[in-house]
């Protein structure tokens, strides 16, 4: 299905995110981590094939490495999750 | 403000009894645990005055104003018609999101609950102080997922006391994991420890290995 596997990997990212955010007091998760985790969904094609996806995605990798607070980046991710629907993909 | 003490074999029941003595829906209360043990579970149901609790909030320093008032805002551009009231007494702020039909505001596993707090937070940022959140609850949604992966964690720990062997629960969001880790930290049999990787992260319900001497 086309989208999946972009929208799999978006809210993975917002997991560790949300982790972060939540402090579950059971992890140890490194703005690395999250910035890798966006990276991955930007090395997929499906990002192209609905318009804003990756401009989202590089706003959220951007506000990872400017160190924005956790909310920011997870609305951010929010925003390339709706753009997917919105594009009709398989979320 | 209203109360009755609740007891029942599980939370849900204490909680059932409490209501049943209160004459009140679950929406309309506040829950405190007590005690919760493999036999009994004792808690606290208070009666929310809804108005009372706006009135008291607000004043405060007015971050709970301007925030209840920008959710307020949102779900009317959302064309969701809902009250948003500030619940008294809770670390972090807790905005209540109630009214008919709010499903979808909760969305796929509370995934649009949590955009929606994610949003909030982003506007009233400049509000608040450095680490300082704002929770978003939507008819209780929050608290009741905490009260029922509270339950799953003391029946598999009563589990793994009978059997031994460890149990690994389903994947769950760090609040539920954070509830889970609380509800077993008092138990001197158990432990709980999480595994894998997000999403897709769980606990695993274990017996205490003793102490090394």
């Amino acid at each position: 299905m086309p989208g999946r596997a972009a929208a799999e990997r978006i809210r993975k990212a917002i997991a560790l995110i949300n982790a972060v955010a939540d402090g579950a007091g059971d992890e140890e998760i490194t703005p690395t981590e999250i910035a890798e985790a966006i990276r991955d969904c930007l090395e997929l094609r499906d990002v192209d094939h609905v318009p804003n996806v990756r401009r989202y995605l590089g706003e959220a990798l951007d506000a990872v490495s400017d160190g924005m607070p956790a909310d920011f980046v997870a609305m951010t991710l929010y925003a390339a999750l709706g753009a997917l629907q919105e594009g009709g993909a398989a979320v | 403000m209203k109360s009755e003490e609740g007891r029942g074999r599980t939370l849900d029941e204490a909680v059932d009894a409490a209501l049943i003595e209160l004459g009140e829906s679950r929406r309309n209360v506040d829950v405190k645990v007590l005690s919760e043990g493999p036999e009994e579970t004792v808690v606290e149901v208070t009666v929310i005055d809804h108005a009372a609790a706006s009135a008291l909030a607000a004043p405060v320093d007015g971050k709970s104003e301007v925030a209840r008032t920008l959710v307020e805002g949102l779900l009317k551009h959302m064309g969701i018609r809902a009250q948003v009231t500030t619940r008294v007494g809770t670390e972090p702020m807790t905005l209540d999101i109630s009214g008919r039909d709010l499903g979808a505001l909760i969305g796929w596993r509370g995934e649009t609950l949590r955009a929606l707090q994610s949003v909030t937070n982003v506007m009233v940022g400049r509000h608040l102080g450095e680490g300082e959140r704002i929770i978003v609850d939507v008819e209780r949604y929050r608290q009741r997922r905490e009260h029922t992966v509270r339950e799953i964690a003391l029946r598999a720990a009563r589990q793994v006391k009978m059997t031994g062997d460890p149990i690994t629960l389903d994947a769950m969001q760090p609040f539920e994991r954070r509830a889970i880790h609380l509800a077993l930290d008092g138990d001197p049999e158990v432990t709980s420890a999480s595994i894998g990787e997000e999403p897709e992260r769980r606990v695993v319900v274990g017996l205490r290995k003793p102490a090394a001497e």
